[in-house]
């Protein structure tokens, strides 16, 4: 059962209805403060701005195809310590809204008094790419006139070309676009306290209107194709990268600058564990090992440190490839973390930013697990 | 009048004795342990695996408080605690005395080896010329005459058969450390007790008696022990399913059950055998899926706690049964398969052939219970079993001794380790006021600051004789490690366990100022105390030294390279120097326990948990949401003995009203309880619906069932419906009048899919009002419609009983329930009986349905507590054999119908278990934690709360702004599941620390 509004776009001019029902949210006092992409006046860039003044809403571009932050690292910092005390729009994609639940269960984002507003995805450009898309005058219309281009467009990034959820598991409120006429989008409210945002906006709500069906139905058909789409992706990755050998040459970029470790939304640590005293060793150590083997790549467990890292959040790889973005040597880190994510995640049935109720696999105790690693299902 | 004595005497240290033995010692009660075999654990170490998972598991009977002071090894590998002494090989001779004051004559039988001699090499065994039937192994292989009782037996030293022996002296000359002595004398003790624990178990049924089955003349005819030996890993056939007669894999399995028990001789049910034969038969059809295993019984008696669903499982699993007992094997003289003639229910032939046969043989007196009955001056009963008068199942002829386990009739674990609890709070109740507090033993601390000194390592190498330097190059080895950073001395001897050696050591120790040691010898569970106390001596303690095991890890197994197996040795002292240069402080955290006890609901369970705790001298909070105490057992008129339930419950309400320790709290229910094992808080909202706070440092959940409501068999539509509690008040009050035909119809709302679990009452109340009726009006006529007939153990009697004076028991199938139409004349029941054709129609005057019990309002206790319950919503236990009071969470215990349903007996039992494992709780003064514990790198943590999800003691939280995690060490049990779980090394394991972890790998590597 949906609950929607019809939010019409007039003359193609997307960006504008979309900023026009954002202020509604100020007006009618939904919300007294928004997260939300704003347009740089470089216009180079559109960043994220937690803003409270609504004369700020103009310079909003919710679908201009670049995401230079996972917004949830932004609410992490935002709210781990204490939780926002009036009411805010959290305007995000739907990768950031399943990173952002993941770190609600984490314990480092707290979710009070934020309102999450999300959209149908049509994907983002890399942050260095963008500027070029901006200088041929393109802007976030003409791109969402286009359509949802995420298999043919080889420019978007790489995580949004195998995108499994470009839509949002469990936003407030979605502003639907997918399999819908130009012209039209859809608010939807998947959530009561959604419904009541809307409603106090002003917009009437139906129930499984025949737009929202349209949307439903499109949805229902990119299912299969998308998982054929990733399914011939991980076997070319597989080819590509798999095996230690294959491993390490991906890795021999890697200047160990931990910048993907940084950008990533899940890795949540506030000191991670390889910048901390345990990885400060003597030099005796490293000259043992040298002595060893006779010689030691260094910076020293550079691939350890891959290693530890996917080890540790395999399980909630939201597939936004942050991390490829934030690598300054183009190491294909989405490919890998996606493939063994993918996998790793369908060992436990866990879809990471499905459900905020769905426990971590580390947190949630079965009587009946594997019994061993490696033993098939 | 003399002092009471603090000390109890336990009599058999299977495991009946080893739990009695161990909540003595954890209530603070020195223990003699004695077993009359040269080792501990009785018929437990012949069994691999059990109920419900298949796994071994036996270390959760553990202590789980003050830890490091017993063992913390496999439990087949060692049992130590400082408040028991064993004694193996020993029998008690002479005993005289009253409760509180008994003398105990314990001849010690001499091995003719020297036990702190022996190091167990098996020179001895290897030259021995004699070679005899191994019983441990039920003569499926043969030992020497001198052996040890099993691999890895505790004590772990040989001993000499002296009935087998020839003195050839063989052994003597060939043994390095003088330890056989030929003829050493035996040793007396006379010993001081309060009270006893006579735990000696039973002993399997003597198949050969039975001709019929061909046991012992028959190659591929199997005892059911003889199969768990062969399913065992260490066993004679490393754990692979062997015929006898030619070594083949069986394919067909047969395993027959009540051989030597259900019959005219032994009128009593085995109890136990259901529940292993669906294990064994399970283990069949895991480890060879291709098997056919086939049991043969005539009740299937899934009777305890999941019993039910275990039996589910197994025919889930494709294990086929057929309701017939087996008339005679016949076996094929040229190829040794064996055939069965039998006939099923119906009468027709299921006669078949098969290639083993498994005899589930019936737990029979131990061969020396007679002797021992006569010497403590023990009353046994009609089979030779001891004789438990009146309800409380631990209770013998003689005050003061207790019994726990088969000694008292058959028992399986679950019901021996609840038996061996409540003995032991028997027998701490005989001795309180002696010793109400854990005696304090002070746990090796560091006694040179390891902070403040630079690390100076002393190392000792045990050749072993020759065990360990014939793999090892001694020299070698000494040179590598000599030079190891921090080393300061290294040092080799002959045997590092002898005494002598030992000396020498701590000389070696206190001269050179070494402040940490290494000890390279053998398995910890060997001589860990001894070095421990060793090196105490000579200042160092428990985090200062490291052993390292060079004869199981390295000698056994590496014998086929000197040159690797002494670059192993060289880096396995290395990865132990890494550990100690990088070892910080280990020290124990206390916390003050609240020393009373609350207990919810004041059925008879929550009555006897109750006095039990009082009579040890607690205050006990005794909450009952009625307005009056006793529960169901206020319904029960007739059980299955010669007593009555009201005199023992009136009785039970009577001294609970008049004991100053207890303050009765009724109309009155738990609103709160927060806190932990030692300090509860709970708030009662009373009467007057006003709270009152409660502090405690155990709760006992005894908060009752429901009965069964039932909708079948039109019960509320017909007045001549009723319930057997219902009968039974009729009964009782001489209400019955002379009806011509009562039927009873069994398992209404049980075994069923919406509860799924066996009731374990029924029957017995169905027999007994049966009986009653009889009694009566013998010309009624009474019909039990039954599925399976659950009289197990000595209720089997009245079963007979039953049936001889007339009552007639009819099967029905599950699927084919009776049918039940009512008229003014009659209430017809109709159902087909396997037995025979057609199907069966009774007209009765009174249809009477056994309902027994369900979990009723368990949520919200199990809510408030973070509790789990099963499936059919009662509290689920630790673990339901071993732990089968004890709650998930320390501190908590659960009895009584809130447990699973059990006979009114049962339940007093179950409660004085319960009280006795709270008792070790509530007997310290304080909970002292680990030496290893968990804890925080508070800068690290992020307070993502993983750890404290993951973390099965609850023994973390987030503190109050929710910053960072919280160790509670007292609960700690250093298991290590939040390091795990941690992605930052924000929670850390002293003395596993990763800094030390990954010095240690990089020495190795």
């Amino acid at each position: 059962m949906t609950k929607s509004a019809i939010l019409e776009v007039k003359e193609g001019k997307t960006r504008q209805a979309v900023n026009s029902f954002l202020k509604d949210l100020f007006a009618k006092n939904v919300v007294e403060a928004m997260l939300v992409p704003l347009a740089h006046p470089s216009g180079t860039n559109v960043v994220q701005a937690l803003i409270s003044d609504p004369s700020h809403v103009d310079q909003a571009d919710v679908f201009a195809p670049v995401m230079p932050v996972n917004s949830a690292k932004i609410l992490q910092a935002m709210t781990r310590l204490t939780p926002v005390d009036r009411k805010t729009a959290i305007v995000i994609r739907p990768c950031e809204m399943r990173a952002v639940v993941e770190l609600i269960k984490l314990k480092q984002i707290q979710p009070a008094n934020l309102l999450f507003i999300s959209i149908d995805c049509p994907g983002a450009y890399s942050t260095k790419d963008y500027p070029k898309f901006a200088a041929e005058k393109k802007t976030s219309d003409d791109f969402v006139k286009a359509g949802f281009r995420w298999a043919e467009d080889a420019q978007l990034r790489a995580g949004c070309q195998i995108c499994e959820y470009p839509y949002p598991l469990t936003a407030d409120i979605t502003i639907g676009m997918l399999g819908l006429e130009p012209g039209q989008l859809l608010l939807i409210a998947d959530t009561p306290r959604g419904e009541e945002a809307l409603k106090t906006a002003g917009f009437t709500l139906e129930t499984d209107s025949a737009t929202a069906q349209k949307r439903q139905a499109a949805l229902a058909r990119f299912v299969p194709e998308v998982k054929e789409r990733r399914k011939k992706f991980f076997e070319k990755t597989k080819e590509e990268i798999g095996g230690i050998e294959k491993l390490t040459q991906v890795f021999a970029t890697c200047i160990k600058c931990q910048n993907c470790r940084a950008a990533c939304p899940v890795c949540y640590c506030r000191e991670c564990v390889f910048v901390s005293p345990t990885f400060e060793l003597e030099s005796e150590k490293y000259m043992r090992q040298a002595v060893k083997k006779g010689g030691i790549r260094m910076p020293a467990d550079t691939l350890l440190f891959h290693l530890t890292r996917m080890n540790h959040m395999a399980n909630s790889c939201v597939g936004c490839s942050a991390c490829e973005e934030a690598c300054p040597n183009d190491i294909p880190l989405l490919k890998i973390f996606q493939l063994t994510g993918a996998e790793v995640q369908e060992l436990f049935d866990y879809v990471p930013g499905r459900n905020v109720e769905e426990p971590l696999p580390a947190a949630a105790f079965l009587e009946k697990e594997f019994q061993e690693m490696g033993e098939k299902k | 009048m003399q002092e009471k004595q603090k000390a109890v005497l336990v009599i058999g240290a299977g495991v009946g004795g080893i739990r009695a033995s161990l909540d003595l010692a954890e209530s603070g009660h020195k223990v003699y342990l004695t077993d009359r075999s040269p080792g501990i654990g009785g018929a437990l170490y012949q069994l691999d695996k059990w109920f419900p998972d298949n796994q071994c598991e036996l270390c959760k009977l553990l202590p789980v408080f003050s830890r490091d002071e017993c063992s913390q090894f496999c439990l087949r590998r060692d049992l130590m605690h400082p408040n028991i002494e064993l004694m193996p090989y020993a029998t008690v001779t002479r005993f005289s005395g009253e409760p509180g004051n008994f003398e105990a004559t314990v001849n010690i039988k001499s091995r003719w080896v020297v036990e702190d001699k022996c190091t167990a090499c098996d020179l001895c065994a290897q030259v021995c010329p004699i070679e005899v039937a191994d019983e441990f192994e039920r003569g499926q292989q043969k030992r020497k005459a001198i052996y040890v009782r099993n691999p890895q037996a505790i004590p772990n030293v040989y001993t000499i058969d002296r009935e087998d022996c020839n003195q050839c002296g063989k052994c003597v000359e060939i043994c390095p450390t003088k330890a056989v002595v030929l003829n050493m004398p035996d040793e007396t003790r006379e010993l001081s007790v309060g009270a006893v624990v006579v735990s000696v178990g039973s002993t399997e049924f003597d198949g050969k008696s039975m001709q019929q089955y061909g046991f012992g003349r028959y190659a591929n005819v199997l005892s059911n022990i003889q199969l768990e030996r062969q399913l065992a890993s260490a066993g004679p056939t490393g754990g692979e399913l062997k015929r006898p007669s030619d070594g083949k894999t069986p394919k067909k399995i047969a395993i027959l059950q009540c051989v030597g028990s259900r019959d005219w001789e032994r009128n009593y049910c085995s109890e136990v055998c259901c529940m292993y034969a669906l294990k064994e038969a399970m283990m069949l059809r895991d480890r060879y899926p291709d098997a056919d295993v086939t049991i043969f019984y005539m009740d299937i008696r899934a009777f305890g706690k999941d019993y039910y669903r275990f039996h589910l499982q197994a025919k889930e699993m494709g294990v086929k049964f057929a309701r017939s007992r087996v008339s005679r094997i016949r076996e094929n003289p040229k190829t040794k398969d064996l055939y069965l003639l039998a006939r099923d229910e119906s009468g027709k032939s299921i006669g078949d052939t098969y290639d083993m046969v498994v005899l589930s043989l019936a737990q029979c007196p131990s061969p020396y219970l007679n002797e021992l009955s006569k010497t403590l001056g023990l009353a046994t009963n009609e089979w030779g079993f001891i004789e438990t008068p009146g309800f409380h199942l631990t209770h013998t002829s003689r005050p003061g001794v207790y019994v726990s386990g088969s000694a008292s009739g058959p028992s399986d674990i679950c019901e021996t380790v609840i038996k061996a609890s409540a003995a032991a709070g028997e027998a701490a109740g005989i001795l309180a006021g002696t010793q109400s507090k854990a005696e304090e033993i002070k746990p090796a601390h560091d006694h040179k600051t390891i902070t403040d000194e630079e690390a100076k390592i002393a190392i000792f190498i045990c050749q072993c004789g020759n065990e360990i330097s014939s793999v090892v190059d001694i020299d070698k080895t000494r040179d590598y490690v000599k030079k190891l950073k921090n080393v300061v001395l290294v040092d080799d001897m002959g045997f590092l366990c002898q005494t002598n050696e030992l000396d020498r050591v701590k000389e070696t120790v206190q001269k050179s100022g070494a402040n940490r040691v290494i000890m390279a010898a053998c398995a910890p569970y060997h001589y860990h105390r001894l070095f421990s106390k060793t090196l105490a001596e000579a200042g160092i303690g428990a985090a200062q030294w490291q052993l390292v095991n060079f004869r199981e890890q390295l000698a056994w197994v590496h014998k086929e390279s000197k040159i690797l197996a002494t670059r192993k040795a060289q880096k396995m002292v290395e990865m132990a120097v890494e550990r100690l240069r990088t070892q910080e402080p280990l020290k124990t955290t206390s916390v003050k326990v609240t020393q009373s006890g609350l207990v919810i609901g004041g059925g008879i369970s929550g009555m006897t948990s109750a006095l039990e705790l009082a009579s040890r001298g607690y205050d006990v909070t005794l909450v009952e949401k009625t307005g009056e105490l006793g529960g169901h057992s206020r319904n029960l008129f007739y059980d299955l003995s010669p007593l009555d339930p009201q005199t023992l419950v009136e009785d039970t309400i009577r001294k609970v009203q008049n004991n100053p320790h207890i303050k009765v709290m009724l109309n009155s229910e738990l609103a709160s309880i927060t806190g932990h094992a030692g300090n509860f808080r709970s708030e009662i909202q009373t009467a007057d619906s006003k709270t009152e706070l409660v502090k405690h440092g155990a709760v006992i959940i005894a908060s009752g069932a429901a009965e069964y409501q039932p909708t079948e068999h039109m019960f509320g539509r017909d007045q001549r419906v009723i319930t057997q509690h219902e009968l039974q008040k009729r009964l009782a009050e001489g209400k019955l009048g002379k009806p011509e035909t009562v039927v009873m119809i069994q398992c209404v709302g049980s075994r069923n899919a919406a509860h799924s679990y066996c009731n374990r009452t029924c029957c017995s109340e169905a027999v007994a009002n049966a009986l009653k009726i009889k009694e009566l009006s013998p010309e009624t006529h009474v019909f039990v419609l039954n599925r399976d007939i659950m009289t197990y153990g000595f209720r089997e009697r009245y079963f007979t009983k039953a049936r001889e004076a007339g009552v007639l028991f009819h099967r029905f199938e599950q699927e084919k329930e009776p049918e039940v139409k009512t008229s003014e004349k009659a209430i017809t029941i109709t159902w087909p009986d396997p037995a025979l054709p057609g199907s069966l129609e009774i007209d009765a005057d009174l249809l009477v349905l056994s309902t027994g019990y369900v979990a009723e309002g368990n949520e919200k206790i199990a809510g408030m507590l973070s509790l789990p319950l099963t499936e059919d919503g009662f509290f689920k236990e630790v673990d339901v054999k071993f732990r089968p009071v004890d709650a998930v969470l320390d501190g908590i215990f659960i009895t009584g119908l809130a447990s699973a349903p059990r006979n009114l007996n049962e339940r007093v039992l179950q409660a004085q278990a319960a009280a006795q494992r709270a008792a070790n709780v509530l007997s310290r003064e304080t909970l002292t934690s680990g030496m290893v514990v968990s804890e925080v790198d508070k800068r690290r943590c992020s307070a993502c709360g993983l750890c404290v999800e993951a973390c099965p003691f609850d023994a973390r939280y987030l503190d109050a702004d929710e910053h960072y995690a919280v160790v509670r060490e007292e609960l700690c049990q250093g298991c290590g599941a939040c390091v795990a779980v941690c992605p930052n090394d924000a929670a850390k394991l002293r003395s596993q620390k990763d800094k030390q972890v990954f010095s240690m790998i990089e020495a190795v590597i």
